[in-house]
């Protein structure tokens, strides 16, 4: 096009870019479902794959039933429960263990070797200890992402800043002033870390224990479809797990923005003397 | 303001410290130190590296425990955190995750000041950094130099009765050095606030400084205190042509040259 003008590629508007990038996603995705569809009971046996088309149909169908709704808000409870309390609870024991230097003797090792169980197999105990409600999976779910949280919170901990710690105090700083305004921002990077880390595992913590002994919610769902290899009512489930994941990824997104603006607003200022 | 005798502010009092490290090492950072430091004093510490120069200013300003001696500031016995000290560590040091402004009001809001006044003194130090125009910038947005004013008045904001200052231009280039010495110099001129300037430069040290303190290495003692006869105020960018400059900074090396002689006299009796 422009041959007397600057060279395109760096100097298009963000909007046509991001724009081109969109078109070339919404392509890829569409042509990906297209192929789905036209190789579904053609080139691979239907019971396997489903297909778009039939899985749009098995949604429609569990939803105006109200099996899809109930089996939803079950998984969505055992999240809604065990993710903030789990998340909030880890941030905080890795505050108090990286604010005191005796519960870190004590007890670093032994929360080290708990991490080195797989969490996940901790399942079948919950269930034995707080039942096929939802309970159980509450508990899985919080224990995944309790660690998650707590280790990023306290690895965070350990690289503060000493010197940020002397200057607050220095200057007068309480208690309150030292935890709020200064350390847990100076550890939000590693904090933000974690949370974001532990969301898809929330949802991984819920689905297990469901898998295992449940009467409600999607794993059951999903396992139950699967047994009678109804394909299609396995990918609706799936899907409603990915939108949960994507919905509490905007959340997390949103919540990132705001805590760390500090440090995403330094790219597009420049500065003098 | 004038209350306690002579106007001392600060006095260390046969100061000692030695730090327990792993097993039973034990590295004698200081050794018998007593200097004392009036009011509106702007003093220097040079030393070669290792010398206890830290040390010191994290012992007036309460962060490590005394081995041995006592400091008192205005009159009382320095125990645990001293804060009426302001500290300018030698990395600007701003809180990245708090605006310029919100740098600055940090001291204010933690001791108690009110809304009207701390607003107020906040506009007046970053007028006197030049900063204004940058209150609502976030640290990361600002150059070496102007973190660095940030960095110091963020100190001089909540007035504590002394400022620490350990190699605060350390890391800086030579011009932007002598710019914010420059402005370092205004801004006490202004207020006269008692100053302990940590340094490694003789050159900085003498141009600053109404008194230097020599410290030297192993055990970290004070080796001398020079007078400097300049008046003031002060013109950094020609401060070679200020009289008393040469005689201050000759007696200076002096004591230098003579350090780094018995140094190599040892190392050489090391190698035998
Ligand atoms: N926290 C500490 N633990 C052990 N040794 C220390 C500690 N801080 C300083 N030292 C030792 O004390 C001596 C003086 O250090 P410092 O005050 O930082 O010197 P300077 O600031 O003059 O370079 C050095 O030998 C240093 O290794
Ligand atoms: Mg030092």
């Amino acid at each position: 096009m422009s041959s007397n003008g600057p060279t395109p590629s760096t100097n298009q508007p963000a909007w046509r870019r991001a724009l081109k990038i969109h078109a070339i996603r919404f392509f890829f995705v569409g042509g990906f479902f297209l192929l789905w569809e036209v190789a579904s009971g053609r080139w691979i046996e239907a019971f396997l794959i489903s297909s778009p088309s039939k899985i749009w149909l098995a949604f429609l169908k569990v939803y105006q039933s109200g099996e899809l709704t109930t089996n939803t808000w079950v998984t969505f409870q055992e999240i809604a429960i065990g993710f903030p309390v789990g998340a909030l609870t880890g941030i905080w024991t890795g505050y108090i263990f990286g604010r005191s230097k005796a519960l870190a003797d004590i007890f670093e090792p032994i929360i080290i070797a708990l991490y080195g169980v797989p969490r996940t197999a901790l399942a079948p105990l919950f269930i034995v200890w707080l039942g096929i409600g939802i309970w159980s999976k509450v508990g899985v779910v919080f224990i995944l992402v309790f660690f998650l949280n707590f280790f990023n919170t306290y690895a965070g901990m350990k690289q503060l800043d000493q010197e940020f710690v002397d200057l607050a105090r220095l200057m007068g700083a309480n208690r309150w002033r030292l935890s709020f305004r200064v350390i847990l921002p100076a550890v939000s990077p590693y904090i933000i870390t974690g949370f974001k880390t532990s969301i898809p595992f929330s949802v991984i913590g819920a689905i297990t224990g469901e898998f295992i002994a449940a009467t409600e919610g999607l794993g059951y769902y999903i396992r139950a479809a699967a047994g009678v290899f109804r394909t299609a009512d396995v990918f609706v489930g799936i899907a409603v797990l990915m939108i949960i994941v994507i919905l509490m990824n905007k959340v997390a997104d949103l919540i990132e923005r705001r805590v760390l603006r500090w440090q995403t607003q330094s790219e597009s200022v420049q500065v003098q003397g | 303001m004038s209350n306690s005798p002579d106007n001392i502010v600060i006095q260390v009092d046969n100061v000692s410290k030695t730090f327990q490290t792993a097993d039973t090492d034990r590295v004698g950072a200081l050794e018998n130190i007593s200097l004392d430091i009036r009011q509106g004093e702007f003093v220097t510490v040079v030393g070669p590296s290792g010398c206890g120069k830290s040390t010191l200013i994290k012992l007036i300003a309460g962060l490590v425990s005394l081995s041995g001696g006592r400091i008192i500031c205005q009159g009382e016995e320095v125990r645990g955190l001293n804060t009426k000290v302001g500290y300018v560590p030698q990395e600007s040091k701003l809180f990245p995750w708090l605006t310029v402004e919100q740098n600055v009001a940090f001291g204010l809001d933690s001791k108690g000041y009110s809304k009207s006044e701390r607003d107020q003194r906040v506009q007046h130090f970053i007028q006197l950094a030049g900063l204004a125009g940058f209150e609502k910038r976030y640290p990361s947005q600002l150059s070496g130099g102007m973190a660095k004013r940030a960095s110091i008045v963020r100190a001089l904001a909540y007035d504590p009765t002394v400022i620490l200052m350990d190699e605060p231009f350390g890391p800086l280039d030579a011009q932007t050095r002598m710019i914010l010495q420059d402005e370092l110099l205004k801004i006490w001129e202004h207020k006269r606030q008692t100053i302990i300037f940590v340094t490694h430069d003789l050159v900085e040290a003498v141009a600053l400084a109404d008194r230097v303190v020599v410290m030297t290495h192993r055990p970290g003692k004070i080796r001398d205190v020079i007078t400097v006869p300049m008046t003031r105020p002060r013109n950094i960018f020609e401060i070679h042509r200020q009289p008393g400059f040469d005689e201050a900074h000759a007696k200076l090396w002096n004591i230098f040259r003579h350090e780094l002689n018995l140094k190599n006299g040892a190392s050489a009796a090391v190698g035998n």
